[in-house]
């Protein structure tokens, strides 16, 4: 038998192995072809913008270039650690129901350090419960998440938001963090869970034509984001749609408006959320309408209730569209500049602001914006990265 | 495995890791050199060009406008691209070949830096405070006096605030006006008509200021004053004082506006019932069908009007610096002076005879265009370029983000 194998001959081979070296090769370059304008563009776009602010944040290795670059380099002379101190303050002061009075139930103050620490931990308990406590995980992992939310998450009260906790520090810019952060995550939470019904049905009840009903539902995305910001006065104003229609119907009297409608945090949450309900549904939609169905008929062929069906087995698997809806509301709110520039009036003045005022403030402080950008940038990265795991197929269910 | 017919995931990281550095080094090729301090002796070339463009210290500069070629590009306000603010040079030898192009500015600061981080421009329109800033950046040069036939019909104290030590002409006024309060006559006391109002509670929720953290600054301290006090020469301490003013000023406030015909349709559409306003906000609002019977007034504090002059300025690098600045002469004759009142209700730093053409008599008497006490202090405080405006900004900056904190 073995006399009947063909030995291919050096030469042969030679060519085999060059020809699969030429094939490889080319595999590569098309590889390249194909993502390596977008890295490119990325490192241009992103990643040398975001050197430059880092180089700003630090003030060491900045020197203006001529005249010109040094009217808006702002004090580059000295180290910025000075100016990272500034922005932490000295601690953060925790309050407890804080609508009660000036300084709320009870507060306490605890340093800055301690606090992100955490929030660390917390990010990586509801991240990573299940697996470092196998009996109780399910239990840190809720735990975690609820006191991740809780200190942000606010509801209308008239004139005011109502907080059952808020961080507060002596540092303005701390605070206005803190207070973005609560405006994002309430816009987060109340879109995902207005997106999730819309979703849930277009994937399991609607059976014709759910892609048109898909498209009909983020039909908004259509129109420019600052002509619906303003419609949103229109609706929300003193003499408004709402207003005079209440007003109208003698529910309330014309020279006595709803005065908390507009130019208040209320009304920066209410147009986050309008704004982004329509296309948080995809990615929830996407995640539930991949979903195995045999599983749902198995969890109720082993006695199952729907409820207990939808929470151990559809929540599960809809993770990564849920998280990832959440952080497409979060990460574009928290820095948001142009709604509250519109619509928050003095009291939703927010986080995105205060870097924008750095910059293009008459002080040209670049230094000081740099540090509060570079700070949010370093939130945000974390937070996608520890709920990155969300992210993939299933992640949701380790 | 490397089995597959495309890279790994290992070797693409490492090699679109590698472009990445690449293409970041060379983004910031550049800046490579900035561990150290960049030599005195090898200037950049804003600062060259300013010192090979700029006339000697004292020196007048001449230009040769009929020599001169290449487009004027200007940065303007928007509404001032109009042909009637540019009659005699659009009908002048020099348009044919050196035409006017626009780009429009938002605001000083956004201009200062645009031009800082090097975009060209023949001439600009900045504000009186802020030209000393291009000045120092090297960014423009002295206007050829010469070339400026109707620049003596600005009245001298307005013209002082665009001279520099020496003498030279940086900055031609051409816009004047108040920055005061718009209020419903009918839901302020009289007895209120001071920057004070902006503390009384009854009028919580109900007011409205401009955004900038200069005015708000001022502002602060001419209520702190309660009298007629100059508030573009502030000391830290009255900085400070201000910034704690206003600080509780700024919860009576529904917003601060951005963008005057936001705070204009607040105003008409009955969010607010007092605000901040340039002339043309204040005659925009007097006169909007919804304001018809609504008694709308111009406050005149008694602590006295802020005010504005703004004007434009001749970029370093000009290709055609003498066109340029007959441009700026076609902007700065009677003629636009008035078309400046009968459009926008601003007022004209050039005040040649300009009252006689003003179309609209009522403007004069709304403006007090005619009375020449009106513009100067007590009554009214021009801005003037401020040497510790980072003080001002900051401190303003931080009146907005503690009432939204």
């Amino acid at each position: 038998m073995a006399s009947n194998v063909e030995i291919p001959r050096a030469a042969e081979i030679g060519v085999r192995v060059r020809r699969e070296g030429r094939f490889r090769a080319g595999q590569r370059l098309s590889t390249f072809g194909l993502v390596g304008p977008t890295v490119i563009a990325l490192a241009i776009f992103f990643l040398a913008p975001l050197w430059y602010i880092f180089e700003f944040s630090t003030g060491q290795k900045w020197v203006a270039p001529n005249d010109a670059a040094a009217l808006i380099s702002g004090e580059l002379t000295s180290i910025s650690g000075a100016l990272w101190s500034d922005f932490f303050g000295d601690g953060v002061i925790i309050e407890l129901m804080p609508n009660l009075g000036d300084q709320g139930a009870a507060h306490v103050t605890v340093p800055a350090a301690l606090i992100g620490l955490l929030f660390v931990v917390l990010i990586l308990a509801a991240v990573m419960g299940r697996r470092l406590v196998p009996r109780y995980g399910g239990r840190v992992v809720g735990f975690s998440f609820v006191a991740l939310l809780v200190p942000f998450m606010t509801l209308p009260a008239g004139d005011h938001i109502l907080r059952l906790v808020q961080l507060s520090s002596e540092s303005t810019d701390l605070r206005l963090f803190f207070k973005s952060v609560s405006m994002a995550t309430t816009s987060s939470v109340i879109a995902v869970l207005i997106a999730f019904p819309v979703a849930y049905y277009l994937a399991f009840c609607v059976t014709k034509s759910k892609y048109t009903w898909l498209l009909i539902v983020i039909t908004p995305f259509l129109t420019s984001y600052l002509l619906r910001i303003f419609a949103w006065k229109v609706v929300l104003g003193d003499q408004g749609l709402i207003n005079s229609g209440l007003a109208s119907l003698g529910v309330i009297s014309a020279d006595a408006p709803l005065t908390f409608l507009i130019y208040n945090q209320f009304t920066v949450m209410i147009v986050l959320t309008y704004a982004w309900v329509p296309f948080i549904c995809l990615p929830i939609f996407i995640a539930l309408e991949n979903m195995d169905r045999r599983l749902l008929e198995a969890a109720t062929d082993l006695g199952a209730s729907r409820l207990r069906a939808f929470a151990k087995v559809t929540l599960p698997l809809a993770a990564p569209g849920v998280v990832a809806a959440f952080l497409f509301v979060f990460i574009p709110s928290i820095g948001e500049y142009i709604t509250p520039s519109l619509v928050g009036g003095t009291k939703g003045y927010m986080f995105g602001q205060a870097i924008a005022d750095h910059f293009i403030g008459g002080a040209f402080d670049w230094q000081g914006g740099s540090v509060l950008a570079l700070f949010l940038l370093t939130v945000v990265l974390f937070l996608t990265a520890a709920t990155s795991k969300f992210l993939r197929a299933g992640g949701g269910t380790a | 495995m490397d089995n597959g017919p495309f890279m790994n995931r290992r070797g693409f990281f490492t090699a679109s890791g590698g472009i990445s550095i690449a293409a970041l080094l060379a983004a910031c090729g550049g800046d490579s050199g900035s561990d150290t301090p960049a030599p005195a002796s090898t200037p950049e070339p804003a600062a060259s060009a300013a010192a090979t463009t700029a006339p000697p210290a004292v020196a007048t500069p001449k230009f040769d406008p009929a020599s001169e070629t290449g487009e004027i590009k200007i940065f303007e306000w928007a509404g001032y691209e109009v042909p009637e603010m540019w009659d005699s040079y659009l009908k002048g030898p020099y348009n044919a070949t050196s035409p006017l192009k626009f780009t429009f500015l938002e605001n000083d600061q956004q201009a200062l830096a645009k031009v800082a981080s090097g975009v060209q421009y023949d001439l600009i329109h900045p504000c009186v405070a802020y030209w000393p800033d291009y000045k120092a950046a090297g960014l423009i040069q002295a206007f050829d006096p010469s070339l400026l036939p109707d620049y003596e019909g600005i009245p001298a104290p307005v013209r002082a605030g665009g001279v520099d030590a020496d003498g030279l002409i940086y900055h031609v006024p051409f816009d004047v006006g108040f920055s005061t309060l718009v209020y419903r006559a009918d839901k302020v006391d009289p007895a209120e008509l001071s920057w004070n109002v902006l503390q009384d509670a009854k009028h919580k929720g109900r007011m409205s200021l401009f955004s900038d953290d200069v005015s708000i600054i001022k502002i602060g301290h001419l209520i702190n004053a309660g009298v007629p006090v100059n508030p573009n020469v502030m000391t830290s301490e009255e900085i400070a004082a201000s910034m704690e003013t206003m600080k509780k000023v700024a919860p009576n406030l529904r917003n601060f506006w951005g963008s005057q015909t936001d705070t204009v349709n607040d105003f008409v559409n009955g969010n607010i019932d007092i605000t901040y306003a340039w002339p043309d906000g204040y005659w925009k609002i007097k006169n909007h069908e919804k304001m018809a019977g609504v008694p709308i007034e111009y406050m005149w504090p008694r602590e006295g009007r802020l005010a504005w002059v703004c004007g434009l300025v001749l970029g370093s690098q000009a290709a055609a610096p003498g066109r340029a600045t007959a441009a700026v002469a076609a902007s700065n004759t009677p003629a636009v002076g008035a078309w400046l009142t009968d459009v926008y209700q601003y007022g004209s730093a050039q005040q040649n005879g300009v009252t006689d053409l003003i179309k609209d008599k009522a403007l004069l008497t709304a403006f007090s265009l005619d009375d020449p006490t009106a513009f100067a202090p007590p009554r009214a405080w021009f801005e003037e370029p401020l040497p510790n405006r980072a003080e001002y900004v900051k401190a303003g900056q931080e009146v907005k983000a503690s009432a939204g904190a």
